[in-house]
């Protein structure tokens, strides 16, 4: 389904929106679709009412553990989808790299922890908040760096070139920064250090750690400048405008360029953000994982709608839930039929996400 | 979209499988002398000895060179030991070890090969060496379809072992339990010994994986206990196993059986239960490993596995051969878990070859004289056991071994003999 939304605007640039919407009127208006629609809804009415019995049964704290361990997944999904979701917002690319980008961002953290002295003896103590700073300010800059020079190097020559173009060089940066960080480490899942209070409180039946909240904080925040960010600064309004109509943002004397330069910043600062808390809360990176953890942020942010900033952030958030109340509740071998059924559903309803999607006009 | 993912994905794999294309490693020299007047017979082993699994591949090609050069000669023939690599890109390749064997199949000196380490690799393997006659011993293979019929063979490993075997004649043999063994082995040891009643169990969804946790949930079910909760997860996408771990802490599980393999995480989760559900692990032998013991960083004690093959340290009387292969490879990663059963096949080829030569009046024997001298191989006391083959290739009385993760690494539990 995302295919049909995505691939049309890549290739022609048409109006996918409109096209979309009458190809959904088409098919709910028919007789046969009308069925369908019917069964449809049954069926979600269903698995719903099968699934408030379910919760119902093993009761409120179970669900509430569940949650939290969704929402904290979902939340390092959101960083991810964030990056997509700018990225896709201003130049209409899948950023294929931006999921290696994220597990070279916990990587990076791996790699400069032991120098400011954050090892597992000052776990949870205070003498780990410093380092900790400063590693993730520091992974969060060298992942934009890296991101803004992918961007100069594989996307910049090709932004007048046909679409495929350099989506192609996009799938190339991915393979390359996947290889670069098989060479480095190898293909063996690497312990990353444990370093966060290992304390937790409960909260009716449910027990929420430290490390669960120290996940949602941090994402909330992240999302809370980037909104204030694009919303209010030069920056972001540049940003905006670039979106819809680049050649009357040159026009108008905004350096494009920059602009652009600015966004992939953006996003990978957030893709490195997100690998170190992955770290810092799974205790795990492997060379690979951005495949994944890639695979669903950028269907979180088709979710949520895509170029929509809230939109991503929703899309994770709810793409975590999912999967730990499929996990939680039903057969885990189930998940991801469950997470593209759910996805195929909303498109159908809704083409533009849940948010509505925010892409360039032509 | 997401085929666009799927045909990344296979770019990544055909990428992967270019890079890193090894050559057969240069055998040892030396050994003991004898007379050696008649000719030269070629020893092979065919092991992953470099990339991610040369943690289990080195020490058992260190066995087979050991055993090889210490034997020195044979009935006035020289023996000499050539070792094959079959690691493409960090991890065993079957069409790797496929092409090894061809190799030592048009060197008319090798008269058999000990290996491979993985069944997968022995699928390759064994019908290009079974058109040539040719002899195998796996001292580490595990699956049971590789020499024994069950219906569900075809579907899920795409071959019976009839097929494997085209000209109607069993070439490979192996010494270690089959996989059927395993997940029974630990749930009797969970159920009898750990007093457990209540089991939550997740697969990696793979072959061997999902195989072993269903043996080990039907074994630990008609023993009496409950399995509480269970799931097949793809490890490809799972980060996060603390829902499971929670539900299986709600509904009371008393420990954690995992059945998946060290490249499916099968250790990840045991980290993430420290602090949810504090209760032992237990794995087969993909994970009772260096890996694993990292993978699960600060929460490894209390961890069970099983090794499909017996622990020599426990045999007085190989006490002799163990101290003399430790002064011959001194390191401690020379050494691992299926090092002496290597040695254990490479001596009972050794032997085959000496009754083939008598049977063949002291001249050269050909590879078909061999492999019938190894199939008649009885009562063969080697340091990890006494070994006679089934018709099948089986050992008549395998044996498990199990392991518990203590202060950093595997302590040997016990051991028992399976089957028979």
């Amino acid at each position: 389904m995302e295919g049909a939304t995505i691939a049309p605007s890549l290739l022609e640039g048409g109006n996918v929106v409109g096209s979309l919407k009458q190809a959904r009127t088409a098919f709910v208006t028919a007789p046969v679709g009308r069925l369908m629609s019917l069964l449809l809804l049954l069926l979600v009415i269903y698995v719903i009412f099968v699934l408030l019995t379910k919760i119902f049964d093993r009761g409120g704290g179970y669900f509430l553990q569940i949650l939290t361990f969704g929402v904290a997944n979902g939340a390092i999904y959101a960083l991810v989808a964030l990056g997509y979701t700018m990225v896709y917002g201003i130049i209409e690319l899948i950023n294929f790299a931006h999921g290696d980008l994220f597990t070279l961002g916990g990587f990076i953290s791996l790699f400069l922890l032991p120098f400011v002295g954050a090892d597992e003896s000052k776990a949870g103590t205070a003498a780990i908040i410093l380092p900790l700073i400063i590693v993730f300010l520091a992974t969060m800059a060298i992942c934009g760096a890296i991101n803004v020079t992918i961007e100069r190097v594989a996307y910049r020559p090709l932004r007048h070139a046909p679409r495929v173009a350099p989506l192609i060089t996009a799938i190339g940066m991915s393979f390359i920064l996947e290889g670069l960080m098989f060479l480095w480490k190898g293909p063996f899942n690497l312990h990353y250090p444990n370093l966060l209070p290992a304390a937790s409180f409960t909260l009716g039946e449910a027990t929420i750690h430290v490390k669960d909240i120290f996940v949602i904080v941090i994402a909330v925040i992240l999302m809370i400048v980037l909104t204030l960010f694009v919303g209010r600064s030069t920056l972001g309004r540049a940003m905006r405008a670039t979106a819809q109509d680049q050649d009357a943002t040159e026009l108008m004397g905004i350096d494009i360029n920059r602009t652009i330069a600015a966004t992939f910043f953006i996003g990978a600062v957030l893709a490195g953000a997100g690998g170190t808390i992955f770290g810092l809360y799974y205790n795990t990176v492997v060379f690979d994982l951005g495949f994944s953890a890639g695979l669903f942020a950028f269907t979180a942010a088709v979710f949520g709608g895509i170029g929509n900033i809230q939109g991503a952030a929703l899309g994770g958030l709810l793409i975590g839930i999912i999967i730990a109340f499929s996990d939680g509740y039903f057969e885990s071998a189930w998940t991801q039929v469950v997470i593209f059924a759910i996805l195929i559903l909303v498109l159908v309803f809704r083409p533009t996400g849940l948010l509505g999607m925010r892409v360039p006009e032509k | 979209m997401q085929r666009r993912w799927y045909t990344a994905g296979a770019i990544i794999a055909g990428l992967s499988i270019v890079a890193g294309a090894c050559g057969a490693a240069p055998g040892g020299g030396g050994g003991a002398s004898g007379d050696t007047s008649k000719g030269e017979i070629i020893i092979a082993s065919n092991q992953p000895t470099s990339g991610g699994d040369a943690s289990d591949g080195l020490p058992a090609q260190n066995g087979i060179q050991f055993a090889v050069e210490s034997k020195g000669s044979i009935k006035g023939f020289k023996l000499t030991f050539k070792g094959w690599d079959d690691t493409v890109n960090g991890t065993h390749d079957p069409q790797k070890g496929a092409q090894n064997i061809q190799e030592m199949i048009s060197d008319t000196k090798i008269l058999g090969m000990i290996g491979p380490n993985n069944s997968n690799v022995a699928r390759a393997q064994i019908p290009i060496a079974n058109r040539a006659n040719f002899a195998m011993i796996s001292a580490a293979n595990t699956n049971e379809c590789l020499t024994q019929t069950f219906d569900y063979c075809e579907k899920e490993t795409g071959t019976t072992p009839a097929k494997l075997r085209p000209n109607g004649t069993n070439n490979y043999f192996r010494i270690a339990a089959a996989d059927t063994f395993q997940g029974p082995a630990m749930a009797d040891y969970a159920y009898d010994t750990l007093k457990f009643t209540k089991i939550a169990i997740w697969s990696d969804n793979e072959t061997f994986g999902k195989g072993v946790a269903d043996k080990f949930s039907q074994e630990f079910t008609k023993k009496g206990g409950q399995v509480v909760a269970r799931q097949d997860f793809d490890t490809k996408v799972t980060n996060d196993w603390k829902p499971f771990l929670t539900d299986a802490k709600n509904k009371g599980a008393q420990g954690v059986y995992a059945g998946a393999t060290s490249g499916t995480k099968i250790c990840i989760p045991r980290a993430q239960m420290k602090g949810i559900l504090d209760v032992p692990y237990m794995v087969p032998d993909g994970g009772v490993n260096a890996q694993c013991i990292k993978d699960a960083a600060d929460n490894a004690a209390n961890m069970y596995g099983t090794v499909a093959a017996a622990d020599a340290n426990q045999n007085p009387d190989a006490k002799a051969t163990i101290d003399a292969f430790k002064a011959r490879f001194s390191k401690k990663e020379d050494v691992g878990s299926y090092t002496f059963p290597a040695l254990d096949c490479a001596n009972i080829l050794i032997d085959a070859i000496g009754r083939a030569i008598d049977a063949n009046g002291g001249k050269l024997p050909t590879r078909e004289q061999v492999v019938k001298a190894v199939s008649e191989t009885k009562n063969f006391k080697g340091t990890t056991g006494t070994y006679t083959f089934d018709k099948n290739g089986d050992p008549t009385s395998p044996t498990m071994a199990i392991f518990q993760a203590k202060s950093g690494d595997w302590a040997f539990v016990k051991q028992f003999s399976v089957g028979g």
